[in-house]
């Protein structure tokens, strides 16, 4: 490390971690090369694929166009910290039922998005579901898959 | 003895989910779902460099000088490799395990011959430290004009292939005196597999050992490349890729980029990490070459064809050679008594093509299936009655039975679910307010590839099962087709079954493309399942320690993990409990598809070539999967914007492993197939030969919100021609005849005829 860097804390999944990072550092690059965590994907580093969603204080965030060192403070959830408990999020489980993901690359991103998109009301119909997923890109073409999942999750986390 | 017969049903006769042909979830879901699975760069390795490429920005010339003073200066930096500093390897053998010359490669480039070739690569303690110091190399060119596309006035009409010529009867004549003749040229832009993840590695030496962590179609193959590089003997290669995120055809072969990186890490002594940026995927290695192709149809009155000739085009590399085979569709789809195709390749300064989902019978069904609807608006037949007056009910060109061809029930069974009956056939006919609407048909196909593959199949001491291939999961369901053929075979709970993939020390399997994966290795496994079952029910027959033993039974039943005599007498204990009662800790058994009696040297070159694949028209038969796409479409009359609204598919895979998973991967491959109708172009800047939209904001893949339900329907029977378990191809083939169909949509929504995807807005208005 060089003297360029700063200190850093974050808080993941409940957790504390004290990072020293070069303020460049992204978030994405500091969860997957910092922290192991490498349940949350880069596709593009650019903002373009959506593979890299993240939860930020309860928001869907994209970690590759997020400093690492402008979330200090707030609570960050990934991939690995959706579950309770050893029990599965509903969209998760959802997603397996539904076989909502072929190579599951984007997947971790994938259910992030979809557990927001639940969360901020934009679940009521298949349309709805289809437009705010749209900026998570799938090549494998899960999508209707995808939509199916969230359905019945939406039913499940509402009720 | 025969112990066990596996049954062979329809598509869906899986009893219960965890047989084959069972609705099994993905058995690697869990660890996808949940962050755990670790993608092969994703390994946490002590003492990690990283790697970041730079690449040419002209398309054609000579890299002058390469200044790399101010990246050395830069803070982290360890090394920076140019064509000057880094070291020598041999030039490897290609697919084909054709002997190569006997002269050095270098991975970095001194003579460009595209754009965004690699020239010279930074590495860094940290990612951060190397993307800044790559900028700082300073690269200098004498560029010299290029070649951008197949357009480009120096292009020329390229290299005849004369292995591509298919001709019999007299095509030109009887075209010459058909009644009714159609000639339309149909072009594809290139196109881009674009995976979620992109192509990148993790390279470490120990001593002369090389392992490689790499997304990969083909750990044999590219661990062959990788050794025949170094100079190292094959075994001294390890290539680990436990999942991969989506290929699509572009992770099957070693590429430059890995060359780069094996010889930072030997350089160095450290591992090195290389990860293409997403640009940088656009030219790192090749997508779907553009392609132009004339097809003219002779038919008589009533729409019989008499007459089908075909021009075919499409794009290679300056120095490397990638033919598309254009007439792969065209030559076999319909029945027609003369029949000439015949195909070119033209060099243009592009990086060399390579695999895209259903290379050539993708952009060949886009001219013939478009042609043929052009024909039936000609003489006045619906579309779907065209294509079964025109039925081939042999292979017109191998001349040779078809071993199944479900197309006339995948057209019946279509066409009743999408309502086809009710098409009013006048274009612009059919409209929704301000929508325009229209229903196409097209078929597809896809040849049956077989090749070789190997498995171990391990009953341990606790009654569970291990097996063992370093064939690979990218998406298609192996792992868990593989758990469901153990499952069934042995006896066992597919719970119980644990599958390994991805490691090149597992035994053998050739290259996961041409959709011959699931095919080859649920019969390798199948074969060493059932040899291992054999030997267990042996064991128990005949070790006196058996509880068995006294029972004088010719077999004994497996089931659930359980082992029983047939007539319901005797004992009935867990294999577990049967192991232990006769002493041993495990049982194991290798099955493969080689033909008997192959020495080493052919095994070797079966699993790191495709030199040894069967033909699909080897024997009596001729092998295909097959389909049938209905599709409406939505056009806003004013702006020209096209929406696919419903898609209805009935597709031949033979019989399904698993049909939950096979269904997604045929609606993943119908959506890749609406993204090239309407969406997908790689555009080619004019002056310096780059690709302009080199990613995925401006190179535009199906979103969410552009895709529709999608619905599949499994027309299939076992064929036991094409596999050992009755399957056929099911990746590959979803997405041939996709593009016609909503071409052909457009036109019924429209009457206009758009023969050059994608079908964009400005084509319409």
């Amino acid at each position: 490390m060089t003297k360029t860097t700063i200190p850093v804390h974050l808080d993941i999944n409940g957790r504390h971690h004290d990072l020293q990072l070069e303020p460049r550092v992204t978030l994405l690059d500091a969860l997957r090369d910092r922290l192991g965590l490498t349940g949350t994907k880069k596709g593009c580093d650019h903002g373009q694929c959506g593979a890299c969603t993240v939860h930020v204080d309860g928001e869907r965030v994209l970690a590759c166009l997020t400093l690492a060192a402008q979330v200090e403070g707030r609570t960050i959830t990934t991939i690995e910290g959706l579950a309770r408990e050893g029990e599965m999020h509903p969209v998760q489980a959802a997603f397996l039922e539904q076989d909502a993901f072929q190579c599951g690359y984007c997947t971790p991103g994938q259910i992030m998005s979809a557990v927001a998109c639940i969360r901020e009301g934009h679940a009521g119909s298949d349309d709805e579901i289809r437009e705010y997923m749209a900026g998570n890109l799938c090549r494998c073409g899960a999508y209707p898959h995808i939509v199916a999942a969230i359905r019945q999750a939406a039913l499940e986390v509402q009720s | 003895m025969t112990v066990h017969n596996i049954r062979h049903g329809d598509a869906s006769d899986g009893a219960f989910a965890e047989a084959v042909g069972g609705r099994l979830s993905r058995v690697d879901g869990p660890a996808k779902i949940t962050g755990a699975a670790k993608y092969a760069v994703e390994q946490q390795l002590e003492g990690l460099a990283y790697a970041v490429l730079v690449e040419s920005t002209i398309a054609s010339g000579k890299v002058r000088a390469i200044d790399t003073k101010a990246a050395k200066a830069a803070p982290g930096v360890l090394q920076v490799l140019t064509p000057d500093t880094i070291i020598s390897l041999k030039t490897a053998a290609d697919w084909f395990g054709t002997p190569p010359p006997d002269k050095p490669y270098c991975p970095l480039a001194r003579d460009i011959t595209f754009s965004g070739q690699h020239v010279a690569a930074v590495v860094a303690e940290t990612f951060e430290q190397a993307v800044a110091a790559a900028a700082l190399v300073k690269v200098s060119y004498d560029e010299t004009p290029s070649i951008v596309d197949l357009s480009d006035g120096k292009a020329g009409d390229g290299i005849p292939i004369d292995a591509m010529t298919k001709e019999w009867g007299d095509a030109q004549g009887a075209f010459a005196s058909a009644p009714v003749r159609i000639c339309a040229a149909y072009n594809t832009p290139r196109e881009y597999q674009a995976p979620m993840e992109p192509h990148g590695l993790i390279a470490r030496w120990e001593g002369d050992r090389l392992t490689v962590w790499e997304p990969s179609q083909w750990l044999d193959g590219m661990a062959r490349t990788y050794a025949e590089w170094f100079d190292v003997p094959f075994e001294n290669v390890r290539l680990v890729s436990p999942y991969i995120g989506g290929g699509f055809g572009s992770k099957a072969l070693a590429l430059s980029h890995g060359a780069v990186a094996a010889c930072a890490a030997k350089m160095l002594g450290r591992p090195v990490r290389l990860v293409m940026t997403r640009p940088q995927t656009f030219t790192g290695y090749g997508g779907r070459a553009a392609t132009r192709q004339t097809v003219t149809i002779g038919a008589d009155a009533q729409g019989n064809i008499q007459s089908i000739v075909h021009r075919g085009v499409n794009e290679t590399s300056i120095d490397g050679m990638w033919v598309e085979p254009l007439g792969s569709v065209t030559s076999i789809m319909y029945a027609t008594p003369n029949f000439s195709s015949k195909q070119n390749v033209v060099r243009v300064n592009s990086v060399v093509p390579g695999a895209m989902r259903a290379p050539g019978e993708n952009p060949s069904a886009f001219g013939i299936e478009s042609a043929i609807d052009e024909l039936a608006y000609e003489v006045g037949i619906d579309p779907l009655e065209i294509r079964l007056r025109n039925y081939a009910e042999q292979d017109p060109h191998a001349k040779k039975a078809w071993s199944t061809r479900q197309l006339r029930e995948a057209f019946a069974a279509g066409a009743e679910r999408f309502g086809w009956s009710r098409r009013s056939p006048e274009p612009r006919s059919m409209r929704d307010g301000n929508q325009l609407i229209g229903w196409g048909v097209a078929a597809g196909t896809y040849p049956v590839r077989r090749a070789y593959g190997e498995a171990i199949v391990r009953i341990l001491a606790d009654g569970s099962v291990e097996v063992e291939s370093s064939s690979i999961d990218m998406g298609q369901g192996t792992y868990t087709i593989l758990a469901q053929t153990a499952a069934e075979t042995l006896g066992v709970p597919a719970d119980d079954v644990v599958v390994k993939l991805g490691d090149s020390r597992f035994p053998r399997a050739g290259v996961t493309g041409g959709s011959r994966l699931a095919g080859v290795m649920t019969g390798a496994v199948y074969k060493a399942a059932t040899s291992a079952l054999d030997q267990l029910v042996g064991l128990a027959i005949s070790d006196p320690r058996s509880p068995f033993h006294t029972l004088q039974a010719n077999t004994l039943v497996v089931a659930n993990g359980r082992i029983a005599s047939p007539r319901g007498d005797g004992p009935d204990v867990s294999i577990a409990e049967l192991l232990k009662s006769v002493g041993r800790d495990h049982i194991e058994a290798t099955g493969d598809t080689m033909p008997e009696n192959s020495t080493p040297e052919e095994r070797y070159k079966n699993y790191t070539t495709i030199a040894m694949a069967l033909p699909h028209t080897e024997g009596d038969y001729s092998r295909h999967s097959w389909c049938a796409h209905f599709i409406e479409v939505r056009v806003d009359e004013d702006f020209g914007t096209v929406r696919v609204s419903r898609v209805v598919s009935a597709l031949d895979s033979g019989r399904l492993y698993n049909p939950k998973l096979a269904e997604s991967q045929w609606k993943g491959g119908i959506i890749m197939g609406i993204g090239q109708a309407l969406l997908e172009e790689g555009i080619v800047d004019r002056r310096h030969g780059r690709i302009v939209n080199n990613n995925l904001a401006d190179y535009l893949v199906p979103t969410n919100a552009d895709i529709p339900d999608i619905e599949v329907i499994s027309v299939g029977i076992p064929d036991l021609h094409s596999s050992v378990l009755g399957g056929k191809g099911v990746g590959e083939l979803a997405i041939v005849g996709v593009a016609p169909a909503i071409a052909n949509a457009v036109f019924h929504a429209t009457g206009k005829r758009v023969r050059d995807l994608p079908i964009t807005l400005e084509k319409l208005i």
